[in-house]
C-alpha cells in the first residue's frame, strides 16, 4: 500500500487535532483518560426541555454536525450572532449541519424571542445547568455566547468562547463537511 | 520527495498537539476573568442605617445599571433605595440605551430595622458583560457584615463570600 506524503501529513494533523480536543477537554477531569479514545462530548448525553416544556435529547441530532450554541436573552452579543446562525442553518442544512441553541435563561423569555426572531433551528431551556455544563466542556469562565461545535462522531471539533465570525464558522465547517 | 519516517511523523504530530493545545484558549475566544473577579463586590456598614456598597469593575468590563439589586438579611432588616450614580449611557442594537457602570462603583444604601452591633449579610444581584463580547450571566455575591455600635465608625471595608451562583430567582 502506498500513501502519498499530503494524505499522510493530513491524517496526522487530523489525529493530532482530535488529539489536542481530547487533551483540552480531559483538562477538566482529575484523571488522566487514554488520549486515544477522546470521548464524545457529555453534550451528547444530556436531555434538556424545549421552551413548551417537552424533553429532548441532544443525541437525536448524532450524526450530524452539531453546533452548540449557549445564549441568553438578556446577551446582547449573543442575540448579535443568532441572524447569522439562522443564515448558515438554512445554507448548510442540506450539509447535515444542525444549529441547537441552549438558552440560560426562562422558557417564556426564550420562548418570545425565538418566535420574534423566526428561529428556523431548536432552542432548549438550559439555565443554571446549561453554565455548568459549559464548564465540564473546557472553559473556565462561564459567559455567554459560548459555542461548541461538534462532528459526527461527536466528537468536539471547535468551542468558542465569545462570538464566531462567519468567516471562521464556514471554514469549520467546511474542515468537517 | 522522501517520504517521512516514523520518528519524523511522531515530532510533527506532537508539535501540532503541543502548539494546537496552546492555542487553543485564544483561538477559542478571549481570556477572561470570572464573573466575580471581573465585578468585586465589597462592602461596610456606616453605621447602623447605612451599608456602602463597591464594585470594582476591571477594566474592559461593565456592569448594567438596571440589574442591580440589593438586599438586607435577616428579616426586619431591610434595604432602602440604594443612591446609585450617574452611570454611563451605553448604546448596543438591541436593548438600545442602557446606563453602565465602569471602573469603581460606590452606592450607599440605607437600612432600616437594624440594631447596632447587629450581623446582617448584604445580598447583591448583577450582571454585567466585557468588551470582548461576551456577557455574564447574572450573578449573586454576598458579604458578611457586622453594624457598628453607637458612637462606633464605620466598620472595616468586607470582600464578597466566594460566590454561590442563583441565576434565575
Amino acid at each position: 500500500m502506498t500513501v502519498r506524503a499530503p494524505t499522510l501529513i493530513a491524517a496526522v494533523v487530523l489525529a493530532a487535532f482530535a488529539l489536542a480536543a481530547g487533551l483540552w477537554f480531559d483538562q477538566s477531569r482529575p484523571a488522566a483518560t487514554s488520549v486515544e479514545s477522546s470521548p464524545v462530548t457529555p453534550l451528547l448525553g444530556i436531555t434538556l426541555p424545549d421552551p413548551d416544556g417537552k424533553d429532548q435529547a441532544i443525541a437525536q441530532w448524532k450524526g450530524k454536525i452539531l453546533v452548540v450554541n449557549f445564549w441568553a436573552t438578556w446577551c446582547a452579543p449573543c442575540r448579535e450572532e443568532m441572524p447569522m446562525f439562522m443564515r448558515l442553518q438554512e445554507a448548510q442544512r442540506g450539509k447535515g449541519v444542525q444549529f441547537v441553541g441552549i438558552a440560560v435563561d426562562n422558557a417564556d423569555k426564550v420562548r418570545q424571542y425565538a418566535s420574534d426572531l423566526k428561529l428556523n433551528y431548536p432552542t432548549l431551556i438550559g439555565g443554571f445547568g446549561a453554565m455548568e455544563l459549559s464548564k465540564s466542556l473546557g472553559i473556565s469562565v462561564m459567559a455567554l455566547p459560548f459555542t461548541v461545535i461538534v462532528d459526527r462522531s461527536g466528537k468536539v471539533a471547535h468551542t468558542q468562547l465569545g462570538p464566531l465570525k462567519e468567516d471562521q464558522l464556514l471554514s469549520i465547517l467546511r474542515q468537517l463537511a | 520527495m522522501p517520504r517521512p519516517g516514523r520518528r519524523e511523523l511522531a515530532f510533527l504530530a506532537g508539535a501540532i498537539v503541543i502548539a494546537t493545545a496552546a492555542s487553543a484558549q485564544t483561538a477559542g475566544g478571549p481570556k477572561l476573568l470570572p464573573a466575580d473577579q471581573a465585578f468585586k463586590l465589597s462592602a461596610r456598614a456606616l453605621d447602623a442605617k447605612s451599608v456602602e456598597v463597591r464594585f470594582n469593575v476591571a477594566d474592559g468590563y461593565y456592569l448594567y445599571r438596571d440589574k442591580l439589586r440589593f438586599k438586607i438579611e435577616p428579616a426586619p432588616v431591610a434595604a432602602g433605595a440604594p443612591a446609585l450614580p450617574p452611570g454611563k449611557p451605553h448604546k448596543d442594537e438591541f436593548f438600545g440605551e442602557s446606563i453602565t457602570y465602569r471602573g469603581l462603583l460606590v452606592v450607599k444604601l440605607p437600612i432600616a430595622g437594624a440594631k447596632p452591633g447587629q450581623a446582617v449579610t448584604l445580598i447583591a444581584d448583577s450582571q454585567g458583560c466585557a468588551d470582548a463580547g461576551v456577557c455574564y450571566p447574572p450573578q449573586t455575591q454576598r458579604v458578611e457584615l457586622t453594624l457598628p455600635v453607637a458612637g462606633a465608625g464605620a466598620s472595616i471595608t468586607v470582600e464578597a463570600t466566594p460566590p454561590r451562583k442563583d441565576y434565575f430567582k
